[in-house]
């Protein structure tokens, strides 16, 4: 539902059933070389049986990746269809249902097809559905969120303003390969290019508006992926069965049921064994790991927290944000208060230390990360924060115990967090606390946390009050900071202009001048600089990155743990 | 009785429609909107959602909203779910089975062992047996029902695994075979009994202290005096005459019923009236939210009509008019 605010729904759990244990008898006792990344030894591998794999808010039933919108969609998703392209360890774009090649100039890719890739009622997957898929999205009367994946495409925009009949740019050459144009040349066109697929055969000519109201989506959903959906529940569960002619051969389990649980019933869920698979609330993770019957993993997630100074205001007319609060203009302030918060305490604390504090807004798992030898940490120094605060000027000249500005006016600070776990008070008064210390005036706006509609619409607003605020956001696998970091976005929550912060964030996703040079390399010059510049002004403090919990059923073998989920389902198999 | 179903009926329209501005009127007071959950680069952008603002007409000023909505209405066409991309109807129809199959399992528990703990009571008031009974009902009736649904879930789902902990039917059962049938009785049966076991003190209390109260009656002493025997006066005179109030309780549940148990239901994730209020809350998603909350007012002043219908209609004694 909202993946920006983690911790509101960081949790995801599976319910089991019984069933499942009892199905696994045909018992086969072939050796299965295990995925390194469970952690498990080697154990003999049953063939069948079934595997459940939870979440804890209830599922929509939109099945079909150009229309759903949340996680608990994705989760039913995930099992049964593919992308043409995929993600590889190092969080690039590795070839999946089709190979690419990008032309001289780079504004022409083809994609070439497997052959042989089979829809769930046994059509073969051709160009024309990607073809249809990015048809649907560019739609004019298409309602969901996906548009800005095929708006670089040439033609799309026009003809998503009716100015068109056809998309310019997509040209189907044969049953297996298509070419796309796009409008000019970018460095992460896989990464945001849209790649799934629709079944154009099996959706007829429905409208793109009607479609995900339809019983193609709604009912019986196919896919190209290794479950197919063999009964849905609304809202509570969807039963899988295995497809024999999945592309990388015939999946191990016989089926997967995906189950809606509370998630405060997810320990004992787990304990008793109606649990496989589940992204563990982080509350309840000490229990959990120490199950006998669990193979706790713990995966860096592609998620970070941080506290935002407000900046100023997002000007809506001329599209960009305007820096002009005068409050925390000041870098010594602005470090002091970073130097004041043992940000480790705080995730041991409150998050069963399922986190680790981070200083520039890419999380370690990112390959565009920096050496944190090259920026500065921001380790935990009161001592240091009160002496630039000195420095700066803001000193307590009244004796009240808090500090003044330098011009000596009174100086008090806001804060702004969400409500909705149990701890969020407790985080709150935390970092009022850390402030306090060094002597800042700080406290609650309004004196109460705010729910997470208030909280953003106060903050999308520019509402006066808002001086600081605790926020979070979830991150693609591209590192690419546009979208939430230029002085354009409207994203852009604390307001930071900064034309050279710009200027970096553009050139990261040029090619390089010189041809011969690698790519990534190029780019990792690009954020590098960047990140020592914002690691530097520190427009906001970097807080903590994410660690998911996973926990996983030690009768489940071949899980793969990357930082946006669970992968190769194919490969799951029950080990006895 | 017609003509006066009749005029309560037409006095139900304004209050109708001044409910309707109110659940209209706090459901736009709500901060954000099913748009604003959706601040995040990876799924969605500004752009997308402003776009989405306009289409949905929330920018447009509230009183057109409010026209708009409520024309529907009347038409009995509650709108779209934003969050579901289905229309409200349908969600609501599918639903509102799981809701009444539950509705009715607690209803009928509550009465059972409100009839029973009643009559023992009323029987044997101020005994040790009477004190036991009314300890239990004030405790049940003071245990939050999240406590009382997770107590009950982990002794009987999770440790003795007897009754499976979450939703309203298991997998891998065909619809209509008999395996189909017990799983759905095996999954209603713990909220069922934690919604129906926790709710009976009214009826019991209502139950005891008519059959104290008319125990004291005229009626009874003579029966007493002709010899009749102590078990026939309470049983045969004393409980005809008592169950009479409980019946009529039965209009106020008709709202219950359908408004399915927000608490219970989300903890038990069964997928009912109550869990999609929740949820739709959650999400913003103000059309569910409305035509529920309207859909339950609806139903209150109906069940509050059938209550005074059904008064009359067992007590001849009160007349309708």
């Amino acid at each position: 539902m909202k993946k920006s605010a983690f911790w509101l729904l960081s949790v995801l759990l599976i319910m089991s059933v019984f069933l499942a244990a009892c199905s696994g008898e045909k018992a086969n006792t072939e050796k299965e070389p295990k995925d390194g990344t469970d952690g498990e030894t080697k154990t003999e591998a049953t063939e069948g049986g079934t595997v459940t794999f939870g979440y804890t808010q209830p599922f929509k039933g939109v099945f079909s990746y150009a229309y759903y919108e949340g996680e608990d969609d994705a989760n039913a998703l995930q099992f049964m269809h593919e992308g043409l392209v995929a993600t590889n360890d190092e969080l690039q774009p590795e070839p999946n249902l089709a190979e690419w090649e990008l032309s001289e100039d780079k504004t022409k890719l083809t994609f070439k097809l497997k052959q042989g890739v089979k829809w769930h009622d046994g059509e073969e997957l051709t160009a024309e559905d990607m073809e249809y898929a990015w048809y649907l999205i560019a739609d004019p009367i298409y309602e969901g969120p996906r548009f800005a994946n095929v708006a670089m495409i040439k033609g799309a925009q026009e003809y998503k303003d009716g100015k068109a009949d056809t998309i310019e740019g997509i040209k189907v050459i044969d049953d297996y390969t298509i070419e796309v144009t796009v409008t000019e040349p970018s460095v992460n066109l896989l990464d945001n290019i849209w790649s799934y697929p629709e079944p154009k055969h099996y959706y007829g000519d429905i409208s793109s508006k009607e479609l995900p109201d339809a019983d193609q989506v709604r009912k019986n959903p196919i896919g190209v992926g290794p479950f197919k959906i063999k009964n849905i529940v609304p809202g509570e569960m969807v039963e899988f069965e295995r497809f024999d002619d999945y592309w990388q051969g015939k999946p191990q389990l016989d089926g997967v049921v995906y189950k809606i649980i509370d998630g405060s019933l997810a320990q004992g869920l787990v304990q008793n064994g109606e649990i496989d698979v589940i992204e563990a609330p982080k509350d309840q993770w000490e229990a959990i790991k120490a199950l006998d019957n669990v193979n706790p993993v713990e995966a860096d997630a592609m998620s970070y927290s941080y506290i935002g100074f407000d900046w100023g205001h997002y000007d809506t007319k001329k599209g960009v944000v305007v820096s002009d609060n005068q409050k925390f203009q000041n870098k010594n302030l602005r470090h002091a208060m970073a130097h004041a918060i043992d940000r480790q305490a705080f995730i041991d604390g409150f998050a069963n230390g399922l986190g680790k504090p981070l200083n520039t807004p890419f999380p370690s798992v990112s390959w565009a990360k920096i050496d944190d030898s090259e920026i500065n940490q921001y380790e935990y120094d009161v001592e240091k924060a009160k002496s630039l605060l000195d420095e700066a000027g803001y000193v307590d000249k009244d004796g009240d115990g808090f500090r003044e500005d330098p011009e000596g006016n009174p100086f008090t600070i806001n804060f702004d967090a969400m409500a909705g776990a149990e701890t969020s008070e407790a985080r709150a008064q935390f970092i009022l606390q850390s402030w306090q210390e060094i002597g800042l005036n700080a406290k609650l706006n309004g004196g109460s946390l705010k729910d997470f509609n208030l909280f953003y619409d106060t903050i999308e607003a520019d509402d006066p009050s808002v001086e600081t605020f605790m926020g979070a956001w979830g991150l693609a696998a591209d590192p690419d900071p546009a979208g939430i970091w230029l002085s354009t976005d409207k994203w852009n929550m604390w307001r930071w202009y900064s034309e050279k912060s710009d200027e970096l964030i553009k050139k990261g996703v040029t090619f390089p001048e010189d041809s011969s040079k690698d790519v990534t390399e190029h780019r990792q010059e690009i954020y590098n600089e960047w990140q020592k510049l914002v690691n530097e002004e520190l427009p906001i403090i970097f807080f903590e990155q994410r660690i998911d919990p996973w926990a996983i059923n030690k009768r489940v073998g071949g899980v793969k743990v990357t930082p946006f989920g669970t992968d190769e389902f194919h490969k799951w198999h029950i080990v006895e | 009785m017609l003509q006066y179903t009749i005029r309560r009926l037409i006095g139900m329209i304004p209050i109708i429609f001044l409910i309707s501005v109110v659940v209209f009127s706090l459901a736009k007071l709500m901060p954000g909107d099913a748009l604003s959950g959706k601040i995040d680069p990876l799924n969605s952008d500004p752009e997308y959602i402003e776009e989405m603002r306009d289409k949905m007409g929330l920018n447009d000023p509230i009183p057109v909203q409010y026209v708009r909505w409520m024309s529907g209405v009347v038409q009995g066409d509650f709108g779209d779910s934003f969050v579901h991309k289905r229309p409200v109807m349908e969600l609501i129809g599918d639903r509102l089975p799981n809701t009444i199959i539950l509705g009715i399992a607690a209803l009928l528990i509550t009465y059972l062992l409100a009839f029973l703990m009643g009559r023992y009571s009323g029987r044997f008031a101020y005994s040790v047996g009477d004190y036991l009974i009314s300890a239990f009902n004030y405790l049940a009736l003071a245990i939050p029902s999240f406590v009382a649904a997770l107590v009950a879930i982990y002794v009987f789902a999770i440790n003795l695994g007897w009754v499976p902990a979450s939703g309203s039917i298991g997998s891998g059962v065909e619809p209509g075979t008999l395996d189909y049938y017990l799983s759905k009785a095996k999954h209603t049966v713990l909220p069922a009994l934690v919604l129906g076991a926790m709710a009976t003190a009214a009826y019991t209390q209502f139950l005891r202290n008519d059959m104290i109260e008319s125990s004291r009656k005229d009626y009874v002493r003579t029966a007493r005096a002709k010899g009749t025997k102590e078990s026939a006066i309470y049983n045969k005179h004393i409980l005809r005459n008592s169950i009479i109030p409980i019946v009529t309780l039965l209009g106020f549940d008709i709202a219950n019923l359908f408004g399915g148990a927000i608490i219970t239901e989300t903890i038990f994730t069964y997928p009912g009236i109550g869990y999609l209020f929740v949820e739709s809350v959650n999400a913003r998603d103000y059309s569910v939210m409305m035509a529920i909350a309207m859909m339950l007012t609806i139903l209150t002043l109906i069940g509050n009509l059938i209550a005074d219908l059904l008064y009359g209609l067992v007590d001849p004694r009160i007349r309708l008019s």
